[in-house]
């Protein structure tokens, strides 16, 4: 019996009871390709560099604060009426008469474009006291997260021109995360001036249409003008306004107290060699090589 | 030098191992074609010269038509549409040399296209050759024409005095009062007179976008093809892609205008359902591929603490080229999305914005300038600073004229993606051009052509 164990255990391939490790077939281009690229958004050490990575990367997602139904949202940019018909400028795409051009088959349009929504916009303005978000980054952000935008970056303010449909799930996304603080950003679509003023004694942007007042008993900011300062019927509440550390954690600007001077070295330092090769490549193209 | 490429069409077709140097406008049998052609023809709208006599329409009038002049006491009958045959003839027989000297390049071909309601004119050969400028477009056009009217309508200085300045002022305008030809000037040609160039040598890239669209028959590559040749060839001119500078404008040429080794296709096509993000990280990614971006070490200075990584270029001009190529990626990406083409100057600004940024602060597409000149752009197509649409500027416009003629060709893909939401659309500004391209096959499929006529002489290299 024994003699008999002993053989079949001989006979057994203990390999085969081994967890197989499966074996990956690189093809050499991706070696070379996933070992040297990764995507970089942004250079910079320490919070507010990391913060400018994190808005940037599409891949990263954004903290949803508050929870605003899509009704709120098409009242506040006050193109249509709620629960109306989206209205178009040109015929659906399905039905449209266009010229051979194979492009037109390779990039996938928005929903938005599919239906022939009219263009509509929206206007961001930041406060210039900590916001938790600034135009010139919202513009990147724009580009990297959203599809088929056009925007004009200003001092101060930010539009963005989409698809109608295509810009209420935008505004939404703006508004509900992180990125959104009721009483420092705000949604303007005229007299959009305030950015650089001094905040209110309620600690809100100061706005000359007075889209938005704090409600003292809930500590909330509700909008009683949508976005062209026409008066809503009901006002709609946009939440709590961050708190001064919440604002500190959110910042994207290096400033005195939060992040210094010294901790954008990184940052200054790409500045200069991206001007640096802006010259010798201006000047002469083939010198540009190796800089 | 020798730089090799593959050329892709937009259907997919490979002509192989090309040097770029048969791309330039000096050499490319195609593209000199293309050249002479513009340089040689003028067209004269006889409709509009028929409205301008007999509505007596002899002043400015403005681009809205509002509130024109119309001098009613002056006007002449003369049904110029129905005598177009004759003064094709008597214009022909004006402009033309005499044959039996200098080779016979003293033919000149008057053509009535679109049922009479247009005369093509082709300047004898000679009249160019010896001319300095591109005014005997206008000056031998309008003056021909004045004197076949003349002839054929029978006006004669003793008896309509009057008449005889009309002619004149029907085809000029109050020219010269004024720098320009009065706008209701029925003669037109791809340049403008040459006293209102806008810069030396920048006379190539008088036309408007929407023009260069309309002759491409909305055909993306084939619009991109068309503004490159005319925007290259403008920069042959003034000097720009010179020694140190032409194998920077020849790479950037043939790979955004010409899908050189399918690099456009294939950001396009890897990124259908991506962001203008996505496209700057492809183009890296290509780059490191093939060999053109690298990394000096990878420490510090050259990896940052942060692990920030700062690339060096094996090859500027190729690197710039590739950068360009991906600036129309990037416009075709992002119009396609919307099919509204506004947006074409935000995503090239960005673009090179992010770009920069992504390969570790290399200098961005065309050493800023097209980051400089997009900014300006988008400031002056939107609101309250904006007057045209993208498609309405022409390619030398004091807006659109400083890159080293990469942006236009963008600008020209994404008017053909644009699904109908521009009010300065191709059919409203460039009807003309619309029903020209029926007539002239020559521009039928620029990007196919370039690239069998570069393959035609690329043994030479």
């Amino acid at each position: 019996m024994v003699e008999e164990f002993d053989e079949f255990e001989e006979e057994l391939d203990l390999s085969k009871l081994k967890r197989k490790k499966k074996k990956e077939v690189v093809k050499e281009e991706e070696i070379i390709t996933k070992t040297i690229y990764e995507k970089q958004y942004y250079p910079g050490m320490g919070k507010v560099s990391e913060r400018r990575r994190k808005i940037l990367n599409p891949e990263k997602r954004l903290l949803k604060l508050r929870d605003l139904p899509d009704d709120a949202i098409v009242l506040l940019l006050g193109h249509r009426l709620p629960g109306s018909l989206y209205r178009s400028i040109h015929p659906p795409l399905d039905e449209l008469i266009e010229e051979y051009d194979p492009i037109k088959n390779i990039v996938k349009p928005t929903s938005g474009a599919r239906a022939g929504d009219r263009i509509r916009f929206v206007q961001f303005t930041d406060s210039f006291w900590r916001p938790p978000f600034a135009p010139w980054l919202r513009a990147r952000m724009y580009f990297t997260r959203f599809r088929g935008v056009d925007t004009v970056i200003y001092s101060g303010r930010e539009i963005m021109e989409l698809r109608e449909r295509d810009l209420e799930t935008a505004t939404k996304m703006l508004m509900e995360t992180e990125l959104f603080d009721p009483a420092r950003t705000a949604i303007r679509g005229i007299t959009v001036h305030g950015s650089s003023l001094r905040l209110d004694e309620d600690g809100l942007m100061f706005d000359a249409r007075r889209r938005y007042v704090l409600n003292k008993e809930t500590n909330e900011v509700v909008y009683i003008k949508n976005m062209h300062a026409q008066i809503l019927d009901k006002p709609i509440s946009v939440g709590r306004p961050f708190t001064e550390d919440e604002l500190r954690e959110f910042d994207v600007t290096y400033r005195w107290d939060t992040e210094m001077y010294k901790s954008r070295t990184e940052i200054l330092m790409i500045i200069n060699r991206i001007q640096k090769g802006r010259a010798i490549a201006g000047w002469n193209p083939e010198a540009a090589t190796d800089i | 030098m020798k730089d090799m490429v593959d050329i892709y069409t937009d259907e997919g077709d490979v002509y192989k191992n090309i040097p770029v140097q048969a791309f330039s406008p000096l050499y490319n049998p195609y593209i000199t074609k293309i050249i002479r052609f513009i340089k040689r023809t003028a067209f004269v709208s006889l409709e509009q010269l028929q409205q301008n006599y007999q509505r007596g329409r002899y002043g400015e009038m403005t681009a809205l038509r509002k509130d024109e002049i119309q001098m009613e006491q002056y006007i002449r009958k003369w049904n110029i549409l129905k005598a177009a045959p004759e003064i094709a003839a008597r214009m022909q027989e004006i402009i033309a040399l005499n044959p039996k000297l200098n080779d016979g390049d003293g033919a000149a071909e008057v053509k009535l296209l679109m049922d009479g309601k247009l005369l093509m004119v082709t300047l004898p050969d000679r009249r160019i050759d010896l001319a300095a400028s591109s005014a005997p477009l206008f000056t031998i056009t309008g003056v021909a024409l004045a004197q076949a009217i003349t002839e054929i309508f029978d006006v004669h200085i003793e008896k309509d005095p009057d008449g005889c300045t009309l002619i004149k002022t029907g085809i000029f305008g109050r020219f010269p009062q004024t720098r320009e030809f009065g706008s209701n000037c029925p003669i037109f040609a791809f340049m403008r007179p040459p006293q209102m160039e806008e810069g030396i040598g920048s006379l190539f890239r008088s036309m408007m976008i929407n023009h260069v669209v309309a002759l491409a028959k909305y055909r993306t590559f084939d619009a991109v093809a068309l503004a490159t040749i005319l925007e290259q060839a403008g920069q042959f001119e003034m000097g720009n892609a010179l020694g140190w500078f032409e194998r920077y404008h020849l790479l950037g040429m043939v790979y955004q205008g010409f899908n050189a080794n399918n690099l456009v296709m294939d950001l396009i096509q890897e990124n259908a359902e991506g962001t203008v993000g996505d496209v700057v990280h492809s183009v890296i990614k290509r780059a490191i591929k093939d060999g053109l971006l690298y990394l000096k070490s990878d420490k510090y200075p050259i990896v940052q603490p942060s692990g920030y990584r700062m690339y060096s270029t094996r090859d500027y001009p190729l690197w710039n080229a590739y950068s360009v190529a991906g600036a129309l990626a990037a416009a075709i990406v992002n119009i396609g999305a919307s099919r509204a083409c506004q947006g074409v100057s935000a995503a090239l600004s960005i673009y090179s914005d992010l770009l920069s940024i992504a390969s570790g602060g290399l200098p961005d597409p065309d050493a800023g300038r097209l980051m400089g000149t997009a900014l300006g752009f988008s400031f002056y197509t939107h609101s309250i600073y904006g007057g045209a649409g993208p498609g309405a500027f022409t390619m030398d416009h004091v807006i659109t004229r400083h890159t080293s003629g990469f942006l236009t060709p963008c600008v020209a893909a994404a008017m053909c993606l644009d699904a109908g939401t521009q009010i300065f659309a191709p059919k409203v500004t460039s009807g003309n051009y619309l029903k020209l391209r029926k007539e002239l096959p020559l521009f039928a499929e620029p990007h196919r052509k370039a690239a069998e006529a570069a393959l035609s002489i690329k043994d030479k290299f």
